[in-house]
């Protein structure tokens, strides 16, 4: 990893605008759970925690939406207004490159979804019930991995990768994997929630994953690989458009 | 200015020239932008002429190892330059697009750029650099906030951090106002002086025939013309030119041209008017003025020299 990139990457995305934006994406889980607190539902905290508040609103919505911003803005940017060529027209590894823009598109997005997982699933499960939250955290850290690798990937093959990004988001991983079981193995949603039921020791009554824990480990490891090297030898062949 | 230029490492191979190009195409689907094109360049300042599209940041970028060419072989310092990171340590890129970090200061973009080169003191580099292109002054601001003349010089900075034998520029003086682009010029005169291989592309006739030992002129992808400036001029104002002509009444027209000075000879052709002229400036002006006294009106006038042709409409043309 090449540490001039990474710092460089972290000040292009922690622009005011964006940092703004995330933090305000990252506070409404925290949101959410404050009002359940105060709603005083019926509903068992565990099964809120589990099925709202992590996998319908942090796993579904949160961890696709900060990575994707993080991912395809880390490398793609630069990409697109050609600033790229400051890094490429160096005696640099490609996989150096990719490494600290992959590792500064990722500590964001993991220390938003950890702060908000972890702040959240406290407020409404208290002290109990310590290993779902450690699941739940851990998955958001490894399935934000995972996105970042697929998105950060998919900037370097085109410079439509947020509306591409958007649609594996919620028309592959949202709609088809609801309608066709097997999608459930090319969803990085999926393997996060299996890891999180890996984890978690909780009940089948309160939270399963439809993946097998280490299947969706094994998937999610192979596919974050792939994704890099892929990456790493677009890159290596990278065309630069010769438009001003 | 002077400060700190040293003589480049690496110019004592200098029997290799430092860029090679052989019979080298690059097309995009089916439109050829750069037509088997052959040349080399050794040290001295080398000037890609030609109009806007012609096909001269193609060409930088096959240099530069940023586009792969489609046939032939593009060699810089003795090694193929497509996916050849190890050049970059040799070469300086100064880009055509404007686009640099606009948060980080002067300063912050050369540092970053010695750093990327794992330069072993890149804050003396950086420094150096910068003192190159006499923006001491504006070091610390943000490049955000810089004119397009400020950014060219910071991005020629971070071109030069590394002190490199080569130095790949695309339209460098493009927005530089007139005193920022002579002292662009003379810093990179110096350079060359020490022995370094410049290369820059310029649609603007002037700054390559101020600026460069050697012109490559570019027309429509292909090479139209090579060597010394003063000697593509030469060649195009004293050499005999053929034109053809297609007219209303050709053999009016050949009557009353073989009148005039400019021209040396007259010849009807199958299909119009073949004229030899040995001062195409004064021929250019003469022949509409000739069809008009003598009413007639001309169709068509090229070039028969089909090798000169395009040198000669982008010249002509300007």
């Amino acid at each position: 990893m090449n540490g001039a990139i990474f710092v460089l990457t972290l000040r292009q995305l922690l622009g005011k605008r964006r940092a703004f934006f995330m933090v305000a994406l990252a506070a409404l889980p925290v949101l959410a759970a404050v009002i359940f607190r105060l709603a005083d539902a019926e509903m068992s905290p565990q099964r809120w925690t589990a099925d709202d508040l992590f996998e319908g609103l942090i796993v579904t919505i949160l961890l696709p939406l900060i990575t994707l911003v993080f991912g395809t803005t880390a490398l793609g940017m630069e990409i697109e207004d050609g600033t790229v060529v400051y890094l490429l027209a160096k005696p640099l590894r490609r996989f150096d490159v990719i490494g600290a823009k992959l590792a500064a598109a990722w500590l964001p997005s993991a220390v938003l979804l950890v702060l908000s997982t972890l702040i959240s699933t406290s407020l409404v499960l208290g002290g109990d019930n310590s290993s779902m939250i450690l699941g739940f955290t851990i998955a958001v850290v490894v399935g934000s991995l995972a996105y970042c690798s697929v998105f950060m990937a998919a900037s370097v093959f085109t410079s439509h990768s947020l509306i591409g990004g958007l649609i594996y988001v919620f028309l592959w991983e949202g709609v088809m994997t609801q309608l066709f079981a097997g999608t459930r193995y090319v969803s990085v949603r999926q393997y996060t929630l299996g890891v999180a039921d890996l984890i978690a020791d909780t009940s089948r009554r309160v939270f399963e994953a439809e993946l097998n824990g280490i299947a969706a480990l094994v998937l999610m490891a192979v596919v974050s690989a792939a994704a890099i090297a892929l990456a790493v030898r677009r890159l290596s062949r990278f065309e630069m458009s010769t438009s001003a | 200015m002077t400060a700190g230029l040293r003589p480049p490492p690496g110019t004592a191979e200098s029997a290799t020239p430092a860029i090679r190009l052989e019979g080298v195409s690059r097309w995009y689907g089916n439109v050829v932008a750069v037509n088997k094109i052959s040349f080399s360049v050794g040290p001295g300042i080398t000037g890609l002429l030609g109009p806007n599209g012609a096909g001269k940041s193609t060409i930088l970028h096959m240099i530069a190892g940023f586009l792969k060419p489609s046939g032939g072989s593009v060699e810089v310092l003795g090694s193929p330059a497509w996916m050849n990171r190890e050049m970059h340590r040799r070469t300086g890129l100064v880009p055509e697009r404007e686009a640099v970090y606009p948060f980080l200061t002067g300063y912050e973009f050369v540092l970053l750029n010695a750093r990327l080169h794992g330069l072993p003191d890149p804050r003396a580099a950086a420094r150096r650099a910068i003192r190159l292109v006499d923006m001491e002054q504006a070091q610390d601001r943000e490049t955000g906030g810089y004119s397009k003349g400020m950014k060219q010089r910071m991005k020629l900075a971070a071109a030069l951090v590394h002190d490199p034998p080569l130095l790949l520029l695309d339209e460098p003086f493009s927005g530089a106002d007139p005193a920022q682009r002579l002292r662009m010029m003379a810093l990179l005169q110096e350079m060359a002086a020490a022995g370094r291989t410049i290369v820059f592309s310029s649609h603007i006739l002037e700054e390559v025939e101020r600026l460069s030992d050697n012109v490559l002129v570019i027309v429509a992808g292909r090479l139209a013309a090579s060597g010394d400036f003063h000697a593509i001029r030469r060649l195009m104002t004293d050499h005999p030119h053929t034109f053809a002509l297609r007219s209303s009444d050709d053999r009016r027209l050949g009557a009353a041209l073989v009148a005039d000075p400019s021209v040396i000879g007259v010849e009807l052709t199958d299909g119009g008017l073949s004229v030899r002229t040995s001062d195409f400036g004064a021929f250019a002006l003469a022949a509409p003025r000739v069809a008009h006294d003598n009413r007639v009106t001309i169709f068509e006038i090229l070039p028969a020299d089909r090798s000169l042709e395009s040198v000669f409409s982008y010249l002509v043309n300007r």
